[in-house]
């Protein structure tokens, strides 16, 4: 009824008249239901279960008034139905334009989205590849190997690994050598007095080293008086060393991968 | 005890008329403002803290074609004043003409059981639950959009669907595990 009398604006003196008459009718029998709804007293309770139930009666009637109800003509004059149509029609281009752009937006955000999960399915092929290779090569090892060559390998590996190890420590010892000699009367100021219990630079890095592979635990080393401090200095400055959190007088060697 | 009742009055003519209740008196402003916008009917928004609406403007008053109770996630007494508020109304209402709006949804600091105390509360009145976000423009206006769509069905503006078959459709269900611990 709404849209009908909105609709009104554009039509003849007649079909309004007669648009209006339909209208009163409509809100005639509109105040009589009024009436009878007012007259009827409401024997609904607040119990859930009875709401439930008062639910289901109430779809229930509004399904069988559905089933019932025959399509009526909005008003038999040609003029007012078409103009009620064209309204229809107008509203519904409209709400049909919105539907459109709104799936393409969608149709664009799926794209994107596709296009995404295709370079992760790449991606993720990639990877299926390389472990397929790695397995393959790891099986072929396998079978290569038993227990014969195992044993000459690590040993080989090992003995291999010493030998750089032994080379590191020499570079190591000769560097140290070079740029941080024992300290001497010599090479500080004649004024300060130095212990003669003092050890090198060396001496000192061993003492670390030995200690945290050894006491993996409790690494911690305490800086007595044959600990030069300069060198100590050295050390904590450039990250070699650590100080323990609560005692000043404790050092470790930092943690290094 | 008064109760509002969904059909005590005739309809105005192309006008929906809605009442948000909220105890906090926060959102319902801005809710409202963003409500009346709508220029195709002319749209009463109605304001009360708690039912029951007071007797004395009762005969001013328009038919009321839905009722949103606005709870607050935070706050206890947001859930507790909704939850009282609900007997003053006609049990008429509850077939498609109350609906529950639930704000600060997403604060980390709100229980996990007043959402779920909210939810079976709705799910046993077979009510609609929505949830906004009641601090940005944006979360009101898109709010404003949601209730709008319902209260056009609840006002009798859509032809060819009432409000029973839209709550039919859109009322909050409970997933059956609610009340284990492990549901998540």
């Amino acid at each position: 009824m709404a849209e009908v009398t909105a609709a009104a604006g554009q039509l003849s003196e007649a079909a309004r008249a007669e648009l209006l008459d339909l209208c009163e009718d409509q809100f005639a029998q509109l105040e009589k239901l009024q009436n009878e709804i007012i007259l009827c007293e409401s024997n609904f309770c607040e119990n859930p279960q009875e709401q439930s139930v008062n639910r289901r009666i109430a779809t229930e009637a509004e399904l069988k008034l559905w089933q019932t109800v025959e399509p009526t003509l909005l008003a038999a004059n040609s003029e007012i139905l078409l103009q009620a149509g064209k309204e229809e029609m107008l509203k519904l281009c409209s709400e049909l334009e919105m539907v459109v752009s709104c799936s393409e937006a969608k149709r664009d955000k799926l794209r994107e989205t596709i296009e995404l999960e295709q370079k992760w399915l790449a991606e993720k092929r990639q990877v299926l590849e390389a472990a397929a290779v790695h397995t393959e090569r790891l099986q072929a090892e396998k079978e290569n190997s038993s227990a014969h060559n195992v044993l000459p390998d690590t040993k080989a590996k090992i003995q291999k690994m010493k030998a750089y190890q032994d080379r590191l420590m020499e570079a190591l010892g000769d560097i140290l050598e070079k740029y941080a000699p024992f300290p001497q009367n010599s090479s500080i100021n004649k004024n300060t007095e130095i212990d003669e219990d003092l050890i090198s630079l060396r001496e000192i890095l061993e003492v670390l080293m030995n200690k945290i592979l050894n006491t993996p635990h409790d690494p911690y080393v305490t800086i007595d008086n044959t600990f030069w401090p300069p060198y100590i200095e050295l050390l904590l400055r450039h990250g070699i060393a650590v100080r323990h959190h609560e005692n000043n007088f404790k050092i470790r060697l930092e943690n290094f991968f | 005890m008064s109760q509002l009742r969904p059909f005590s009055k005739l309809p105005a003519l192309n006008t929906a008329t809605v009442l948000l209740v909220e105890n906090e008196e926060q959102f319902q402003q801005s809710l409202a403002e963003a409500l009346v916008e709508e220029t195709s009917v002319t749209v009463n928004v109605r304001l009360s803290k708690s039912l029951p609406l007071p007797t004395d403007s009762d005969d001013s008053r328009p038919r009321i074609d839905l009722v949103v109770f606005i709870i607050n996630l935070t706050s206890e007494l947001s859930f507790q004043s909704a939850e009282a508020s609900l007997k003053y109304l006609d049990p008429g209402y509850f077939l498609g003409k109350v609906c529950f709006m639930v704000t600060n949804g997403r604060n980390a600091s709100v229980p996990m059981e007043r959402l779920d105390a909210v939810r079976k509360l709705a799910a046993t009145l077979h009510c609609p639950l929505l949830f906004a976000e009641d601090k940005t423009p944006d979360g009101v206006a898109s709010a404003a959009e949601r209730l709008w769509t319902i209260l056009k069905v609840a006002a009798g503006l859509v032809p060819i669907t009432t409000a029973l078959y839209l709550s039919n459709l859109s009322r909050c269900t409970l997933p059956p595990d609610i009340d284990q611990p492990s549901f998540n």
